[in-house]
């Protein structure tokens, strides 16, 4: 590719067009114009904080509850302390779920924030809001934090500068993407779990009787064609750069690798195996998905998603612990338990790689859950108070920010916004929240919203 | 300024000092956020004190204040050691901190609290005014002055500015003074500002007019109705209009958006005797747009056979007999009311009786009062499931009355009236009354409330029906709805052109709610024909159609499309070969193909969701998968008979751009292909080079969007 052109097929000059033609207030929806624009300004200077070279976020989808995780509250009636007991931690004083043992050894290391608050109680706006720092709304479609990173870092060679694995197009979620950023942010789903056997990233491999050279001149042609032909656009370059980015994948053996789990070592793969008395396909995904996310970020992938489902429990809270109550065989394939295991296997990874100080780790979820316990053994959405854990990347760890109120209702102290954590998520990578990113039509956006500030206590 | 009519001074005094609790002090919680979702506002309140959202409930919460916690948060003796009063100073601490001080809104507050804390309603809102309610200022950074009238039922007006809330729906685009209500604009373009005064919400349109030149549009033609408001909107914003299609765009454009097909290619010869009115007539009457359409509608319908988890299920029967009955109505030309009315009073069993499948396609009464509502109404309801709707009017009521109706109805294969069937209101715990959505509550005892819900909505007077449907008859020929989201219809998200929307919905219901109608007075509008290619000025502009903006061709159109122009058809699960995407008449038929292509499975709403395969992944498909690569050089298809019958690569390549684009190559596509085949000497490179060719046509940009 043509380096003196960006990624997205925008020159600076062109930009500087685009944006002053300015501000119609029309807002963008189309696909070919999302392609379009949306230059950023360098980045100007390093604020503090600022080592991580890469984020790993572990999305627990739809609404983790607070209380039967990184919240608990002993002593309060069985139906708001819920099934489960809690355990101490290496953090003196601290107590989280039974269930999240190993987790629990790592307390001195980890930040818990548990006054996180937002408005929204339903899935897409909830996980919109988690994801892009921005409350959503009609008038602008927000990038989430993945894209912005992913426009701002580039890709490190020819992997995608934004994968989800092994995709992020359940529930609500669809609609999450590059927002007004270039669909080449957009992250790339593998369409394949790396926990199962049948594990192959799709179309990495030619097909029958095919090779570079003729798929090299299949986009030559294409090219020609999208640039002789009687659709003419303005800002347009001919080249499709998603067919580009596809192309290179393709054309690397190296990137193709990348998403091979049979090159790590068996020792390895049985680290992040969730329960070893299990085949090491059939446990729970979230393991072998974590490996991966390692793999992709020591090779330059600046973020990866983790988007672990299944956390929408409005029924029973015991399956959260043990997937078919009374049998004990399927309780290490349970969410908490298996959320446990994959977390401490990646940091213990990641520390004997000496890559944790340069890789943030997050634990997001949509929202909490319902303080009390509803007439099914579940519990419903609650945003209003939830908690997000955090580690690597220079978090200063071993402490706990803000605190809900007795039952877990409300914060009680330090409320963290959406907002906050998006502000401290860029910083923590290295990326002035304050600074500006452009819409298609020209408009300056900041990359956190106005209104949102760095939770200082963080930043090591 | 906007020449809104004058507003009538009547009787525009306070009544007396008096303060009014629903009128004066409700909306004072309101502006000051009180009763927002995240404060007070909240399903269970907040530090045990609970307001209804917004307001809604202004008795309830007058209980809660004077009533609830011993009649503590109110003291009458010591007005200003009320919780009511000390918390908000923050005279003890207070969650939300010091919110008000010792100005007008403590006054009101202790006013009404020394004059007894009475419930009083001294008057009753009628409606709010809010001036202007739409502007265009000149330029940016212009400060406009908001003025919110309330107009009383008897007759009396007052100036309620100082309690009306203001947001912007961007705002970054327009930022609102809250003390002294004046509006700034800082972008071109048009915004919304919503105004919430007591339980009314109104939007405010502004306009700043994107050019500083005035730019004539007398000239450009105006067929009908459509033209005149498309281009007094585009002259407001001056926007600088594109050029008309010639005929051979059009015809590819028309024929891809009634037909989902590609057109035959017509010598330019036949072309030019192109009629485009008597073009529309054979579209419309042909059985490939009663196809097309019957698609867009079982996708509006969600039509999938499922199995799910409450035992609602819908049979592949059921699925396939509710798309045959689709088509029917359509292939018939019965009217939209009629097939709805239909659709919702449909009882019996539905794998013989199509519609009757339209019960079982969500899981309960409250979805499928959601389901209507979006469909029917291109409303959403779903906030008023737990509280009134915070932007809209929907109540409770009005969630549950529905709710209510759908309730009598058994679930199953066999839809039948349930006469025990009830929805518990979560409000008052006990079985909800049918109720039409904004009307009158249906006798207890009445049976079955959908015949009164149907004729209710397609009577000609009803303010939502007609709507909803010509804006999906508008997006599906202009990429776009007038409205969007398409199923977001509300006073707070006003119609880009709401006088068009107003005459499309009405010629509508004047032509018998006829879909044909409809979609051939927006097909032979000048505005349809626009040319896809920007000018200079109006390259930003994707809503007010001074261009075509092109839309990607929808899943099911594009791999019919391709499988034309390869000559090779596709395979749908155990359909029958030479089944057309578009013809699958369930969601669930399985097919790679289509979910690389973006197809909606229907197990949700299929509008507005973007695909969920990402670009990358889908190139990579492009590329190394099956979709294109199986069938590209197949024997028998269009390549390799071509190749059979000694035709020239370049003869080839002709062909190929009739079938494809609806056009010969160009000059320059011409040099650049005769090159690419001018030093493949054997057979085996020449066929290389043409399947690569045939890969790059169906990939092209022109080819995958409709423009």
């Amino acid at each position: 590719m043509n380096t003196s052109i960006r990624c997205d097929g925008v020159t600076r000059r062109n930009f500087v067009r685009v944006g002053g033609l300015t501000a119609l207030g029309l807002g963008m929806g189309n696909f070919l114009q999302l392609q379009r624009a949306a230059a950023a300004n360098p980045i100007s200077s390093l604020s503090k904080g600022g080592k991580a070279k890469a984020c790993i976020l572990i999305w627990l989808d739809g609404g983790a509850s607070h209380l039967d995780t990184f919240d608990p509250k002993p002593g309060t009636p069985s139906e708001v302390r819920g099934p489960f007991d809690s355990i101490g931690t290496s953090l003196p004083g601290i107590r989280i779920s039974e269930h999240l043992p190993q987790t629990a050894k790592l307390m001195d290391q980890l930040a818990l924030i548990r006054s996180v608050t937002s408005p929204f109680g339903v899935h897409n706006f909830a996980a919109q809001y988690l994801m892009t720092g921005y409350k959503p709304t009609p008038a602008l479609d927000y990038p989430a934090m993945a894209s912005v990173v992913a426009h701002l870092r580039g890709q490190n060679g020819v992997l995608p500068a934004n994968i989800a694995i092994p995709n992020l197009i359940s529930r609500d979620t669809a609609t999450l993407g590059n927002g007004f950023l270039p669909s080449s942010t957009k992250h790339f789903s593998l369409g394949s779990d790396p926990g199962k056997r049948s594990y192959k990233v799709r179309d990495l491999d030619f097909y029958q009787g095919l090779d570079l050279s003729r798929l090299d001149r299949r986009r030559k042609i294409v090219n020609a064609m999208n640039e002789y032909g009687n659709l003419k656009s303005h800002h347009e370059s001919p080249s499709d750069p998603d067919l580009e980015r596809a192309y290179n994948v393709i054309a690397s053996e190296e990137a193709k690798a990348a998403f091979n789990l049979e090159e790590e070592p068996s020792k390895v793969r049985e680290y992040y195996t969730i329960d070893p008395r299990a085949n090491v396909h059939d446990s729970n995904n979230i393991g072998q998905q974590c490996l991966l996310a390692r793999r992709l970020v020591e090779r330059g992938v600046p973020f990866v998603t983790v988007n672990n489902t299944g956390w929408d429990n409005h029924l029973d809270l015991a399956t959260y612990a043990n997937r078919n109550p009374g049998d004990p065989r399927s309780a290490s394939h349970a969410l908490i338990p298996g959320l446990d295991k994959a977390l401490a296997a990646l940091i213990g990874d990641l520390t004997d790689r000496g890559m944790l100080d340069e890789t943030l780790v997050l634990v997001m979820t949509d929202f909490g859950r319902t303080p009390k316990i509803n007439s099914t053994g579940g519990r419903d959405h609650w945003p209003n108070c939830f908690s997000v854990a955090m580690i690597g990347a220079g978090v200063h760890g071993g402490q706990v920010i803000g605190a809900s109120d007795a039952l877990g209702e409300f914060v009680k102290d330090r409320p963290v916004t959406p907002g906050d954590l998006s502000s401290t998520i860029y910083t923590l990578l290295g990326i002035d929240p304050n600074q500006e990113l452009r819409t298609p039509d020209g408009r300056p956006i900041r990359i956190a919203p106005q209104e949102s500030k760095v939770i200082e206590e963080l930043l090591g | 300024m906007d020449a809104t009519a004058p507003v009538a001074e009547v009787k525009n005094e306070e009544l007396d000092d008096t303060v009014d609790f629903k009128n004066d002090l409700i909306p004072m919680f309101t502006k000051l956020g009180c009763n927002a979702g995240k404060c007070h506002g909240s399903a269970i309140g907040r530090g045990d004190f609970k307001l209804s959202l917004y307001g809604g409930l202004p008795e309830t919460d007058y209980d809660e204040i004077v009533r609830r916690l011993g009649g503590r948060r109110v003291n009458l003796t010591d007005p200003e050691s009320s919780l009511i009063f000390m918390k908000p100073a923050e005279f003890v601490e207070h969650g939300g901190g010091e919110i008000i001080d010792d100005g007008e809104n403590a006054q009101l507050l202790l006013t009404w609290i020394r004059q007894g804390a009475k419930y009083i309603e001294q008057r009753q809102l009628k409606h709010v005014q809010v001036t202007p309610n739409r502007f265009i200022a000149n330029q940016i950074g212009e400060l406009t002055p908001l003025k919110v009238l309330a107009h009383y039922q008897d007759g009396s007006t007052r100036d309620v500015t100082s309690l009306t809330q203001f947001d912007a729906d961007d705002p970054s685009a327009v930022t609102v003074d809250s003390k002294s209500a004046t509006a700034k604009v800082l972008r071109t373009g048009r915004h919304i500002v919503i105004a919430r005064y007591s339980t009314e919400v109104i939007p405010i349109e502004m306009v700043v007019p994107i050019s500083e030149k005035m730019i004539d549009h007398s000239t450009e033609p105006r067929n009908n109705f459509v033209d005149k408001e498309v281009l007094a909107a585009i002259s407001e914003l001056r926007i600088p209009v594109s050029p008309l299609v010639d005929d051979q765009a059009f015809m590819r454009r028309i024929t891809l958006d009634l037909t989902g097909t590609l057109p035959e290619y017509r010598q330019e010869r036949e072309m030019r005797e192109l009629n485009r009115e008597a073009l529309v007539d054979d579209l419309l009457a042909s059985q490939a747009f009663v196809d097309f359409y019957t698609l867009k509608f079982a996708k509006l319908f969600r039509i999938h056979s499922k199995i799910d988890k409450n035992r609602v299920n819908t049979t592949p029967q059921a699925a396939r007999a509710f798309h045959d009955w689709l088509a029917n109505q359509l292939r018939n030309e019965v009217g939209y009311d009629q097939v709805v009315r239909e659709i919702i009073t449909a009882t019996g069993d539905s794998s013989v009786y199509g519609p009757a499948t339209f019960f079982t396609t969500v899981e309960d009464a409250r979805q499928q009062t959601e389901f209507a509502t979006e469909v029917f109404m291109g409303s959403r309801m779903k906030c008023a499931n737990c509280h009134n709707h915070p932007l809209d009017k929907w109540t409770q009521d009005d969630f549950h009355g529905l709710t209510a109706m759908f309730s009598k109805l058994t679930r199953s294969q066999v839809i039948r009236i349930n006469p025990f069937g009830k929805n518990i209101h979560p409000n008052t715990g006990e079985a909800a009354l049918m109720k039409i959505p904004g009307g009158d509550f249906l006798p207890k005892d009445m049976k079955d409330g959908r015949t009164v819900f149907s004729d209710w909505l397609t009577d000609r007077d009803n303010p939502y029906f007609a709507k909803a449907t010509v804006n999906r008859l508008w997006r599906s020929l202009m990429g776009r709805g007038l409205v969007e989201p398409l199923d977001d219809f509300r006073s707070t998200n006003p119609a880009t052109h709401p006088e068009l929307l107003n005459q499309l919905a009405n010629d509508f219901i004047n032509h018998g709610y006829d879909i044909r109608h409809t979609l051939k007075v927006i097909a032979l509008s000048s505005t349809y024909a626009r040319s896809a290619n920007p000018i200079e000025g109006n390259e930003s502009d994707n809503r007010f159609y001074s261009h075509r903006v092109p839309s990607p061709v929808e899943p099911e159109v594009l791999a019919d499309a391709i499988s034309d122009v390869l000559g090779v058809a596709g395979n749908y699960g155990q359909e029958t070969p030479g089944t057309r995407a578009i013809e699958l008449k369930d969601g669930s038929i399985g097919s790679d193909a289509l979910d690389i292509l973006g197809r909606c499975n229907r197990t949700k709403s299929c509008e507005g969701t973007p695909s969920p395969i990402g670009p990358l992944a889908q190139k990579l498909h492009l590329f190394n998968g099956e979709l294109l690569n199986s069938r590209i050089g197949a024997d028998g298809g269009r390549l390799d008979q071509l190749i059979k019958s000694q035709k020239t690569p370049m003869e080839i390549v002709d062909e190929f751009y009739q079938t494809a684009l609806y056009r010969r190559p160009n000059d320059q596509e011409v040099k650049f292909l005769s090159q690419l085949f001018s030093d493949k000497k054997t057979p085996v490179q020449q066929r290389a080079a043409l399947e690569d060719f045939v890969w790059s046509i169906v990939t092209c940009k022109e080819f995958v969007t409709n423009h």
